[in-house]
């Protein structure tokens, strides 16, 4: 077991959102940076979340401080993030079950949040989305959008890799180490290798999302963060090509969004005591395909591709307690100050929040943590464009199809459902230091389409076994691991013809390869 | 006679019939699982231990299961219908025994047992070791012989068996791109294409006794191609079946189609059969979707052989409700609630859903005896196996398309 030590900083806890967007953040104000996650980045609720971009709608009535918020981080996102975002516009409209006196609070709100919205007439709102609910009495337009959540958050990274900072994935933090009442650093294990990693940090951000009350306990500090589960089905292909909100108070399923080759309906809001114990059940998932069809009828016998759960990092602003929905917490963030809080210095805890937010979350986080280094750089995140975001030419959902007609179009293709290439394969590897297959998905999006690895699964582990980078047994290994995994967000939706598709590979997997009977 | 499904069940039942000289029509919706498969006949591969003897085993393992298709024959009549199998498909040089599972190398380098083997497929039989050079072409990105090589290499067919295998690539002559299967499959079945693979395979190979490929030697044509790489290169020549589409599959589906319409037999797909129609335990007609109308078949004799779920022969709604979709068969051991399996390798109840059948395989009403006395099924319609875990899938499809033929036969005679 090898050790070994690195001098920081600022130590980022945490490698979602809000932990990337603060080592962004961080880096380009000229500090040294450490980013730490236990697992693959953006795995946590960043990587279940609903790809939302929300233009504030949503908040006008029940929230209005969050809609304002979400309306300016939309503007400065799309202007500093764009190759993260398909710029697909979004809709509330009001259905046979909605309020109908919602509407126009609705439009008052969006006014006073500084929210263009605009009514259309319901006959342009079918024209545009011909799969919507004809029974739709009112629709507005609104700038919601959907964004790629790994994109932006490796954006990030690379952006603050390529100004010194460390990013460490699979580095579990097993201690914060303390001296004289202060957060001095931690220590790390590398989950892959067993090796120890000790961090000295001059300042510690805990942006472990919902995990925040655990890490923040390794300091004896208490962090009263309730996390929210709320389930996602994604369904085979892009039933609207706008992001669909019900025009009503909050409530489940009440959206559905397009992301890439899938639309996602979601979610639901149920306070959980542990973010890793989330499964879906068959209730909620029923409940989704119902709610589906009040938007699209017809939704709930399309094919479900797969069904996810994550976990919000809610933060109740007012007194700690039970707390029985979730959905009436504040949406906004907060800033814990340890030492204010605690006693306990050089630390702070930066949760609740939202994905569109996290820049926003991250300059207050990096704003508290200057101060505390007697660092007073400005933050220019919301200027600065974020690798591959100079053009500021949003993504569309041609442009990897277009990228290959140019470049490479003898360059076989290893998935066929999103479009990846051998290069790229073999460019991710090399970007990206001790891979899974399983980050190759989340980088790729290898798996993520209509066939959900059926196909590419076997190209994609084989291919990295030709190249040198798994060995017999790795390679086994992780097709086996890719399919067991994959199972888990397929098997309570199996039904119709999800239940063909996981037949048929059945016949791939178990019939050809008969991947349960391998050599050790 | 009317028969629903042109899978391998279908057309076992179907050729079967149309030999006897009874005019059958046979109707389906597609082209089912045959182009996709392998295309050898796994009888039996796990109880869950390996099966060195399926005829042996067999008894113990159907004495377990009495809800199993197998257990809905006499072993005899599974000798009778491998037989026959072999007969019929002689084109293709099908070879085995139901004493004797074969080990045949699989895409990642696995050993899977099976009975029934085509003659392109033959040489790969491992089971007492073997030496042998895995070959993959540039290009083609469905199959990777270096994986397939170590793992083979790792494998043990048999205590004192070993099997070591070398992985080579080489490249077709013109411009290796990104070969599909069926592009590849016809370059080779140009002589001068496989001449130079074959010249290329020969200047890779040291003391190997035989050589791997890929599953792409040819559709139409495959006897000559791989005959041809085989006196090319001087050694035994094997293909290697991997992920869809499968040409040994198109080949098995085109031949059995073949030998169906030379017995007379009719056969149309694209047309579904939506309906049933009868009463008093005897089915008239069934209701056949064509193109811009719907039209009544009446027959004696039906065989339902639709296939599982994979071919929509039986459709699960939402709420997890199983239906048959032609006839609306009565389906056993459907239900989702908690029949699904927790983990990916592990047992799946739901696996066994399917339509439940008497000794002369006529679907019963649960309880009660058969629904209708001249209507049979066959194949992966049937309920109680678990073909993934069993390997057991051809071999049912095969045994019971067989013997709902033999029932029909019997009743008519």
């Amino acid at each position: 077991m090898a050790r070994s030590q690195i001098e920081t900083d600022v130590l980022v806890i945490g490698g979602g959102s809000t932990g990337a967007g603060v080592a962004w953040d961080a880096a380009l104000r000229g500090l040294h940076v450490t980013l730490v996650d236990r697992g693959d980045l953006a795995t946590g609720t960043t990587g279940r979340f609903h790809g939302l971009l929300h233009s504030g709608g949503r908040y006008v009535v029940k929230d209005p401080s969050s809609a304002r918020e979400c309306a300016s981080e939309n503007l400065i996102l799309r202007r500093v993030a764009a190759d993260c975002i398909e710029d697909t516009g979004g809709m509330f409209v009001t259905t046979p079950i909605d309020d109908p006196g919602y509407a126009d609070r609705f439009v008052a709100g969006c006014g006073a949040a500084d929210i263009p919205v605009e009514e259309i007439a319901v006959g342009a709102a079918l024209g545009r989305e011909p799969r919507l609910n004809p029974r739709i009495s009112r629709a507005f337009l609104v700038p919601d959008a959907s964004i790629d959540a790994w994109k932006t958050v490796w954006a990030c990274v690379r952006g603050a890799t390529a100004r010194g900072a460390h990013v460490l994935p699979y580095h579990t933090v097993v201690s914060l180490t303390m001296k004289a009442d202060a957060v001095t650093g931690a220590c790390l294990l590398d989950a892959r290798t067993g090796d120890e990693v000790m961090v000295e940090a001059r300042c510690t951000v805990n942006a472990a999302g919902a995990w925040s009350r655990k890490v923040a306990e390794l300091a004896g500090c208490e962090v009263g963060v309730v996390p929210g589960k709320g389930i996602m089905v994604a369904m085979n292909h892009r039933v609207v090509n706008t992001v669909v909100n019900r025009c009503n108070m909050p409530g489940d399923g009440d959206i559905i969004v397009p992301i890439r080759t899938v639309s996602v309906i979601g979610t639901t809001d149920v306070p959980v005591s542990d973010p890793d114990n989330i499964d879906p059940t068959r209730e909620e998932i029923a409940e989704m395909m119902e709610a589906g069809e009040a938007l699209v009828p017809g939704f709930s016998h399309g094919r479900a591709l797969r069904v996810w759960a994550g976990a919000r990092p809610l933060f109740p602003k007012s007194a700690s307690g039970q707390v029985s929905d979730t959905r009436d917490v504040t949406r906004s963030h907060s800033v814990l100050d340890h030492e204010a809080l605690d006693g306990v210095g050089n630390f702070l805890t930066i949760t609740g929040g939202k994905f569109t937010t996290f820049r926003l979350m991250a300059k207050d986080a990096v704003d508290l943590a200057g101060r505390k280094l007697a660092h007073p750089k400005e933050c220019t995140t919301a200027s600065e464009p974020l690798p591959d975001s100079e053009s500021r030419r949003y993504y569309w959902i041609g442009a990897r199809q277009e990228e290959m007609e140019h470049d490479a179009p003898d360059d076989p293709l290893i998935c066929e459902c999103e479009l990846v290439s051998r290069t790229d394969l073999q460019a991710a590897m090399a970007r990206r230091p001790n891979w899974q297959l399983d980050d190759l998905r989340r980088a790729l999006r290898i798996g993520m389409g209509p066939c959900q690895g059926g196909f590419c699964a076997f190209r994609v582990a084989a291919t990295l076994h030709q190249d040198g980078q798994y060995d017999r047994l790795a390679a086994n290994h992780a097709l086996r691991a890719f399919v067991e995994e994959r199972w888990k967000g397929v098997k309570l939706i199996s039904w119709g013809d999800q239940l063909r598709q996981t037949r048929l590979d059945e016949w791939i997997f178990q019939g050809v390869l008969d991947l349960e009977h391998l050599p050790e | 006679m009317v028969v629903i499904g042109a899978g391998l069940a279908g057309l076992t039942a179907g050729i079967r019939l149309a030999q006897e000289g009874l005019d059958v029509a046979m109707f389906a919706t597609g082209h089912g699982a045959l182009p996709l498969a392998p295309a050898v006949v796994d009888v039996l591969g796990y109880v869950p231990h390996r099966v060195q003897n399926p005829w042996v085993e067999l008894p113990a393992f159907v004495a377990k299961r009495s809800q199993h298709p197998y257990a809905r024959l006499s072993m005899g009549a599974l000798a009778a219908s491998v037989d026959w199998f072999k007969d019929i498909a002689a084109p293709l040089g099908y070879a085995g025994s139901l004493e004797r599972n074969q080990l045949l190398p699989t895409a990642l380098g696995g050993l899977r047992p099976t009975v029934l083997v085509p003659e392109t497929m033959v040489a790969g039989e491992l089971s007492g070791g073997g030496d042998v050079l895995i070959v993959g072409i540039s290009g083609y990105r469905d199959f990777y012989p270096s994986l397939v090589a170590q793992n083979l290499s790792a494998s043990s067919p048999a205590a004192d068996c070993r099997i070591t295998a070398r992985a080579v690539e080489v490249a077709l002559a013109g411009d290796p791109r990104d070969l599909r299967p069926q592009l590849l499959s016809r370059r080779l079945e140009e002589p001068q294409v496989r001449a130079d693979l074959a010249r290329s395979i020969r200047a890779e190979l040291r003391a190997e006794t035989a050589v791997g490929l890929p599953a792409v030697l040819g559709l139409e044509r495959s006897h000559e191609v791989w005959s041809d790489l085989e006196q090319w290169i001087g050694r035994p020549v094997f293909e290697i079946p991997t992920i869809p589409p499968s040409l040994p599959g198109q080949r098995l589906q085109a031949l059995l189609i073949q030998v169906f319409r030379r017995f007379g037999g009719r056969l149309q797909i694209g047309n579904a059969v939506v309906a049933g129609h009868g009463g008093d335990g005897h089915l008239e007609s069934v209701t056949v979707a064509q193109a811009s109308r719907e039209v009544s078949v009446s027959a004696g004799h039906f065989v339902l052989a639709t296939g599982g779920v994979g071919t929509a022969g039986i459709v699960v709604d939402r709420a997890g409700t199983p239906r048959e979709a032609v006839l609306g068969l009565p389906v056993s051991f459907g239900g989702l609630s908690g029949e699904v399996g927790r983990e990916y390798f592990g047992t799946h109840p739901l696996d066994r859903m399917g339509v439940a059948v008497d000794a002369r395989l006529r679907p019963t009403g649960g309880e009660s005896g058969h629904l209708f006395a001249n209507l049979h099924a066959a194949g992966a319609t049937l309920a109680g196996a678990e073909p993934w875990k069993e390997k057991s899938g051809d071999g049912i499809s095969l045994a019971t398309g067989f013997a709902a033929a033999a029932a029909i036969l019997e009743d008519r005679a």
